[in-house]
């Protein structure tokens, strides 16, 4: 992945590595999804498609040295901080050559290397760790952030609002990244929580700073993200990003969204951010077929990578669970 | 040798490794100026400063979970949970996290946090105050379980549960603290999983955890006027379990009683009874016995409370039953 | 070269034997051809020969059950080191009632089965005290616990080991005090007995009696003894012979009942019951019928001898296709045999005795015997048996018919 510039705003070089990275990642999503319905993939599986624009954006403006927790959904993030599609496709297939080497799978996915410090399959249980590690950050004094990805069905659990207390109370080098995509699942914002379509609210009740962003609009997550690090790394405190975003598909794969209305479905489709962005870099039909064949040749090598790879031992099974 | 009473033990287990290393800090309630519900880490906030020696709000879960941050980051935080039964909030977190991130990760993380916390009965606490809570723990791969029933082990425990790498839940006891012993000069780390023999014996075993260990060396006493000689034996670390040190004790006596505060059933003691019956089933004499509360919610008038609580001569009874002299 | 002693096969069939004692031992010089040790099979005790000569150096198995082909011990030279295959080890000596021959493999750390007591009652007893009571050949059974519920605890198995006698082969004695009932375990001899007639006793028979007047058998006895002084012929010689001929005339009941046939048999071979001092034996006497009075006579002498002694060999015990078993020398009168099975007749013989008979209308003594026939009725029916023992009378009554 070419080195993210400094500068605030990105460069079109920098734009089309992005549109590059999203088609990258809806294309890894599309096969895992026929992967899945092949019957070659073990457990369960959420992508992330329509939300591509948030991990892209999010992930391009971290530096070296952030570390980030990232939900069940967390193919996206994953692949945009960095980690391989190889490796991520081998731990989804569960071997030893898996990012976290069999032992993870699709929601517990781990890059310690690139910052990752472990996709979280209880909702809202990763927050506490990400305000610990940006407590880390801060007793030591080093300029590196904790970054928290969660949903809008997290910000009613308990760790949600401890941790964004105890983030503010001690100032915490910690952004709080919320992807309202509008579902917990099979229920709506407006079911589940009070003040679902101004998620703000939520930051402003610990007297957050918090920053609305268009989550579809990869340009803006990727500059407002960058300017936020570089306040929580100025030490200003923790910064709350409210990103609204659009889940194209269901929950989980197979999830048939019988709670969903067609219109809504439609909605979210019309919002794609990939559209969004080629249409802004008005790319020719030729290069992005050229660019989608590019794609699709690393995403089918991350398959056949991951079905060469190797099973681990049943008895692997007792091992690193006491360092 | 100076005399520490288990409260200044403990403390002095924290101050040496907050000296010793930067990365060490705590977080609790009311630890700071208060120095702890129960005094434990009076003085320190005086001598690290509010940096290292942070009040928390009132959120086990984020603390816990804080201290798991910190510590998969490279830190030794050092967490107090006021009360054992306030684990229950933070469970979350020390079982779906701190437990599983080295697992899950396939080796790429470490945990390394110590989370104190105390319990048990004694004055009345109440129901949700008084609880022993050590068998959820040991059941979960993944947690260390330390409970440590006298100064030097307090000590010597507790600084190597700060060193472990591994998320350790140290148990100690509101009956405990004023208790004191002599103790080493210089701190004396003690390794986790080695049970301690208090008191050699020939005839019977009696496997004792906190609180217990005092009450079986006080049936020991009564028992050796009876003619019967009582081997007491603290396990010390609960998981991982010496099983091998209490094995050899039992093949030794040919009797064994497994005594702790906590319920009985389905508690920390049956499991080790298991453990002896499998590895020294032709050395047994007798059933092996088990002592601890007795099956309900603690209730708060004092009679009651001791009624539920296991004494000195329940232990005496147990051990008199495995001799063949009792009902 | 050392070489192992293994168990022998000592007849068709056997498939273990139990050691009784060992009469060399470890470091003592052996003879090829030297007596070794005492083995209990199923029908006999008897000795083993050594079949190497040199030094005992390991006896492998004390005593116990074990099967055919395992070895017991190690003959090589002086100073030789031994080592030996792991094998099971035997179940304990006497003191196990074990009801099969099979022998139980190591005993684990497994409790020791609870005797199978006759009443099904499981015995309570520690862990520790079984195996103690495993490792040192004490019965369970014969223990009273003083634990609690009583339970027989380590203390109590010490307390017995010191009052019981050493083996082999002592049954266990229950340190009790005089007066109380004891406990003898069963020997391999007297298990086998109690086997096979238990078979026998479900075989449907019947019985028929008759009396013979030996006045004329008597004669000829002492007449033969005159003639052959060296050779002591008995009533029971002449019986054999007797029974023998009448066999060889009424092939009949020279028979056993096998599951779909009949089997008949060419030769009188004819077992003679004899109280040994383990138990009942019945040494047969082959090929009766060729046989002279006197043959007959040193070969009842030699088998009875050797019974006495201990000293018979399978070859001794087997093939029988008839029996007698007189208890005359006891002064019974009459009494019904069991079958010896699988043959289908056994003749019960009593005391010859001077009864009160009527002959030609007049009251006389005269030297009565009275035998009982007991019959397998599978094999051999009423008419048959009945004219067998006819000819038994007429050839006692007039032995010259028997030639």
């Amino acid at each position: 992945m070419a080195k993210v510039e400094k500068r605030r705003a990105p460069s079109e070089d920098t734009l089309r590595e992005f549109l590059r990275e999203m088609l990258l990642i809806r294309r890894f999503e599309e096969k895992v999804e026929e992967r899945f319905r092949a019957g070659e993939l073990p457990g369960f599986l959420h992508v992330a498609i329509g939300q591509e624009a948030v991990a892209v954006g999010v992930c391009g403006a971290m530096e070296d040295g952030d570390v980030f927790a990232s939900t069940h959904r967390a193919h996206g993030h994953t692949l945009a901080r960095g980690t391989h599609p190889n490796a991520v496709m081998a731990e989804l297939y569960g071997k030893l050559e898996g990012c976290s080497h069999g032992y993870g799978g699709s929601m517990h996915l781990y890059d310690v290397e690139r910052g990752n410090i472990g996709a979280n399959a209880v909702v809202g249980g990763g927050l506490p760790a990400v305000v610990g590690a940006g407590l880390a950050f801060k007793l030591r004094d080093e300029p590196r952030v904790a970054v928290a990805f969660f949903g809008d069905g997290a910000t009613n659990t308990g760790t949600f609002h401890e941790s964004l207390n105890l983030a503010q109370l001690w100032q915490t080098k910690t952004l709080f990244v919320c992807e309202n995509n509008e579902w917990a699942e099979s229920t709506p914002g407006w079911q589940h929580s009070p003040v679902w379509n101004d998620m703000s609210k939520r930051a402003k009740a610990y007297d957050m700073p918090s920053v609305k962003v268009d989550g579809q609009d990869v340009e803006q997550v990727y500059e407002t993200t960058k300017e936020a690090l570089a306040r929580i790394r100025a030490g200003e405190g923790p910064i709350f990003l409210d990103v609204e975003t659009f889940r194209m598909h269901g929950h989980y794969i197979g999830d048939p969204q019988v709670y969903r209305s067609k219109e809504d479905r439609s909605e979210a489709a019309e919002q794609d951010p990939i559209v969004r962005l080629r249409e802004k870099l008005q790319v020719s039909d030729e290069e992005w077929q050229a660019l989608d064949d590019e794609v699709h040749e690393i995403v089918e090598a991350s398959v056949e990578f991951a079905k060469n790879g190797t099973d681990p031992q049943p008895e692997d099974a007792l091992k690193n669970v006491y360092a | 040798m100076p005399e520490l009473s288990y409260r200044e033990a403990v403390r002095d287990a924290l101050a040496s490794a907050m000296r010793a290393d930067k990365d060490v800090f705590l977080m609790g309630e009311d630890i700071a100026e208060m120095g702890g519900s129960m005094g434990v880490t009076q003085g320190l906030y005086e001598e690290f400063g509010v940096e290292r020696v942070r009040n928390t709000p009132i959120s086990e879960m984020a603390i816990v979970g804080a201290g798991i941050g910190a510590a998969m980051q490279g830190m030794r935080p050092v967490v107090e949970i006021m009360y054992e039964d306030f684990l229950t909030l933070s469970l979350e977190q020390i079982v779906n996290q701190a437990a599983k991130h080295r697992f899950m990760s396939g080796g790429q993380l470490k945990v390394p946090l110590t989370i104190r916390t105390q319990g048990g009965a004694g004055w009345s606490p109440g129901a949700q105050h008084a609880q022993q809570l050590e068998a959820w723990l040991v059941h979960i791969p993944g947690l260390k379980v330390v409970f440590a029933s006298s100064p030097a082990d307090a000590r010597g425990l507790l600084w190597s549960s700060i060193y472990d790498d591994n998320p350790v839940i140290f148990f100690e006891h509101r009956l405990l603290y004023p208790i004191k012993e002599e103790v080493p000069e210089q701190l004396e780390p003690i390794p986790l999983g080695k049970a301690r023999v208090v008191r050699e014996g020939t005839d019977v075993t009696v496997i004792a955890t906190g609180p217990l260990v005092h009450r079986s060396l006080a049936a020991a006493d009564k028992a050796a006027e009876e003619g019967i000689s009582v081997e007491v034996v603290d396990p010390r670390t609960l998981q991982p379990l010496d099983e091998q040190g209490l094995v050899d004790s039992v093949k030794k006596t040919n009797r064994a009683v497994v005594a702790h505060e906590a319920v009985t059933r389905m508690g920390f003691g049956a499991e080790v009874t298991a453990v002896l019956q499998e590895q020294a089933f032709d050395w047994l004499d007798a059933p092996i016995e088990r002592v601890g509360a007795k099956f309900a919610p603690l209730a708060f008038s004092p009679s009651m409370e001791q009624f539920v609580v296991p004494q000195p001569d329940d232990v005496l009874a147990a051990v008199r039953r495995t001799v063949g002299r009792g009902k | 070269m050392a070489s192992e002693v293994k168990l022998p096969r000592l007849g068709q069939g056997m498939e273990a034997g139990t050691i009784v004692k060992w009469l060399k031992a470890e470091g003592d010089r052996v003879e090829k051809g030297e007596p070794l040790y005492e083995l209990d099979t199923d029908k006999v005790t008897q000795e083993v020969e050594a079949e190497a000569s040199g030094v005992l150096l390991k006896i492998a198995v004390a005593s116990g059950e074990v099967p055919v082909g395992q070895t017991v011990a190690v003959i090589g030279a002086e100073g030789e080191t031994v080592t030996l295959a792991e094998q099971a080890a035997p179940a304990a000596a006497a003191p196990e009632p074990a009801p099969d021959a099979t022998p139980e493999p190591a005993p684990e750390p497994a409790p020791a089965s609870a005797p199978a007591a006759a009443d099904g009652e499981r015995i309570k007893a520690s862990p520790l005290a079984r195996r103690m009571a495993r490792e040192r050949g004490v019965e369970l059974a014969s223990l009273r616990g003083t634990g609690p519920d009583g339970r027989i605890v380590a203390e109590d198995v010490e307390r017995a080991e010191a009052g019981a006698p050493s083996r082999p082969p002592a049954p266990a004695a229950p340190a009790t005090l005089p007066g109380e009932v004891e406990s003898v375990p069963l020997s391999g001899v007297r298990k086998t007995i109690a086997r096979r007639l238990t078979e026998a006793w479900q075989v449907p028979v019947f019985q028929l009696t008759v009396s013979a007047d030996m006045t004329r058998a008597n004669e000829l006895v002492e007449r033969v003894r005159q003639l052959d002084p060296d050779v002591r012929i008995t009533v029971t010689d002449l019986l054999t012979k007797v029974c023998a001929q009448a066999l060889r005339r009424h092939p009949d009941v020279n028979v056993q009942f096998a599951a779909d046939a009949l089997v008949r048999f060419p030769n009188a071979n004819v077992g003679i019951a004899v109280a040994a001092p383990h138990g009942l034996v019945v040494p047969v006497l082959r090929n009766v019928e060729q046989l002279s009075l006197a043959d007959v006579a040193r070969a009842r002498a030699d088998a009875v001898g050797r019974a006495r002694e201990n000293k018979l060999t399978l070859e001794d015990l087997d093939g029988g296709t008839f029996t007698i078993s007189n208890l005359g020398m006891f002064g019974v009168e009459q009494f019904v045999a069991v079958l010896n099975p699988p043959q289908a007749a056994i003749l019960a013989v009593g005391a010859t005795e001077e009864r009160a008979v009527v002959r030609d209308g007049e009251v006389v003594a005269r030297p009565m015997l009275t035998a009982t026939l007991t019959v397998d009725h599978r094999a051999v029916d009423g008419g048959p048996a009945a004219d067998f023992l006819r000819t038994v009378k007429a050839y006692l009554e007039e032995p010259g018919l028997a030639l």
